[in-house]
């Protein structure tokens, strides 16, 4: 469970508050959109919620524990994080290595991480790529191998940010599968609102600083006018349908 | 940026090749380490006039070449720009030290040309050894073996750190050098104007990619404390390695085998 209580974050050094009185509840196994145009705050929520950012006023809870100092090793080995920018996930030489850091890291044995490791590459569908070198992937390759990077964690609560950005329709569509085949906690957050109608349940829209829209994504995607003013379009599919 | 690009894919590829290399891979890293470090200090304690004793050395090199499947070739050029300095270096010894010793035809050979033979071929040596290690063992592997000397923690993590960092800051520099020459497509180098603000981004973007990348590490349970605690210990096979390695490095150190065989053959 995830709870946010009136939090409140600005970045070091930077007068400009980035997010003001968030306030929302994700129960375990909910599936949860965040959405909302560039530089509103959606990867600084994910941030916030990892510990990669502790000044923040409020309280963030996972699964009932405060994020802050003492508790983050605890809470990070329960949530996986794929970045935006892949090239930052991933710094092993091989896509193997790779997605074995974690397991490894977590002090499992060697016959566990091996079958961590090509669990998560197969359910990826990527095992071809296992002994590739990281820097010879194309991005979406890339993409594909930081998604299996957590998966090998098996964490409770997965967060993506930007999952399909550089992802080919064929990728696109399969990573949509595996999404919604996992179990778990999920969060989403994307520009690709027809990725968001087809994979979460629920979703919240932020702009400017704060948390306009929570609730059934269904409602919100259909709402024209609500996500234009937030520098948002229906989704594609909503779109044809309309017509 | 072809060169950029060519230091980065030699890094990679050290990686992949330490991580992928049956035979020598199955030796403890930290007898490898050990095994360099004193085949390093027993080269370097080779009084500067002994070129034969320095010439004998290069068996070792040539051992590890062969069990750990790397190439000298390979290995000199991509080194040669280290190897290049320090050939410039040694430059003064055949201008300090004049006196002729022998003629090889009509060329007299100086004291100071053996000298600076010597200190050339030790530091070739030198830097061969270390690359040799690099190549067979992975980044993390030297940390474990760092480990196992009690090196503090903190340090081990600086060693791992710098060498990652050194591909985050290599790909930043090809980035920012691509995307400027997209907008400055006519010039060769880059225009002194910009090189303030050009070194000031790259400073600012690497830190910054350097920093993502050690939190990508954290999230997946990365800390100095746990990670560096070496799993296995030295098996008998590598201690056996261990052990004619340094028989094999003080015969050809204390040993004048050269001038033994010479002997017997004459
Ligand atoms: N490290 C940082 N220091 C200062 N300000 C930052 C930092 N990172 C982000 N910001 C600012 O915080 C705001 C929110 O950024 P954030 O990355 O959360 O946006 P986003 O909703 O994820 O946008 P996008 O859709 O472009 O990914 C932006 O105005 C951004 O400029
Ligand atoms: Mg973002």
């Amino acid at each position: 469970m995830i709870e946010l209580k009136e939090v409140s974050f600005s970045y070091n050094g930077s007068k400009r508050q980035t997010l003001s009185h968030m306030d929302f509840k994700i129960e375990e196994g909910e599936s949860v959109g965040i959405i909302g145009a560039n530089g509103a705050g959606k990867s600084t929520i994910l941030k916030l919620l990892v510990g990669l950012e502790l000044n923040y006023q409020g309280s963030i809870m996972i699964n009932h524990l405060k994020v802050e100092k003492k508790n983050l090793q605890e809470i990070r080995q329960k949530i996986g994080y794929v970045f935006q920018d892949s090239d930052s996930q991933l710094f092993m030489p091989t896509v193997y290595e790779d997605v074995a850091f974690a397991p490894r890291n977590y002090g499992f044995s060697k016959e566990q991480v091996d079958k961590r490791t090509t669990q998560a590459l197969k359910s990826i569908g990527i095992e071809e790529l296992q002994d590739r070198q990281i820097y010879r992937l194309s991005g979406g390759e890339k993409k594909l191998a930081s998604i299996a990077t957590v998966l090998s964690m098996k964490p409770d609560i997965l967060i993506f940010d930007e999952p399909t950005i550089a992802l080919d329709p064929r990728n696109r569509r399969r990573f949509i599968n595996i999404l919604n085949s996992l179990n778990g906690t999920k969060i989403v957050t994307s520009h690709d609102l027809d990725l968001i109608y087809d994979t979460c349940d629920r979703t919240i829209l932020i702009a400017d600083r704060k948390m306009i829209f929570d609730g059934d994504t269904k409602t919100i995607l259909q709402n024209n006018d609500l996500l234009e003013s937030n520098g948002l379009e229906l989704p594609l599919s909503l779109q044809k349908r309309e017509r | 940026m072809n060169k950029i690009d060519n230091a980065i894919k030699t890094i990679h590829h050290m990686d992949y090749q330490a991580n992928y290399n049956t035979y020598f891979k199955k030796i403890h890293p930290f007898v490898k380490l050990l095994t360099t470090i004193i085949y390093i200090i027993l080269l370097t304690s080779i009084n500067k006039y002994h070129l034969v004793t320095t010439l004998a050395m290069s068996i070792y090199l040539i051992l590890i070449s062969i069990i750990g499947d790397v190439s000298i070739k390979n290995a000199i050029k991509n080194l040669k720009a280290v190897l290049l300095l320090l050939g410039i270096l040694g430059i003064a010894n055949p201008i300090l030290e004049t006196n002729v010793i022998t003629y090889i035809g009509i060329i007299p050979v100086t004291i100071g040309m053996i000298s600076m033979f010597t200190l050339l071929l030790k530091g070739i040596f030198a830097i061969l050894a270390s690359y040799f290690l690099i190549l067979t063992t992975s980044i993390e592997e030297i940390c474990f073996a760092l480990k196992m000397t009690h090196m503090p923690n903190i340090l081990i993590t600086v060693v791992m750190l710098i060498y990652r960092y050194m591909i985050v800051f290599l790909k930043e520099v090809q980035r920012i050098w691509v995307a400027y020459q997209m907008r400055a497509p006519k010039q060769k180098g880059v225009q002194y104007k910009a090189w303030g603000s050009l070194i000031g981004s790259l400073m600012l973007r690497s830190i910054d990619r350097a920093q993502t990348v050690y939190e990508s590490m954290e999230l997946r349970g990365f800390h100095p404390d746990t990670f560096f605690i070496p799993k296995e210990k030295v098996d008998k096979k590598s201690w056996t390695y261990c052990f004619f390695i340094l028989i094999l490095l003080i015969i050809l150190r204390f040993i004048p085998i050269f001038e033994i065989i010479g002997n017997i053959c004459i």
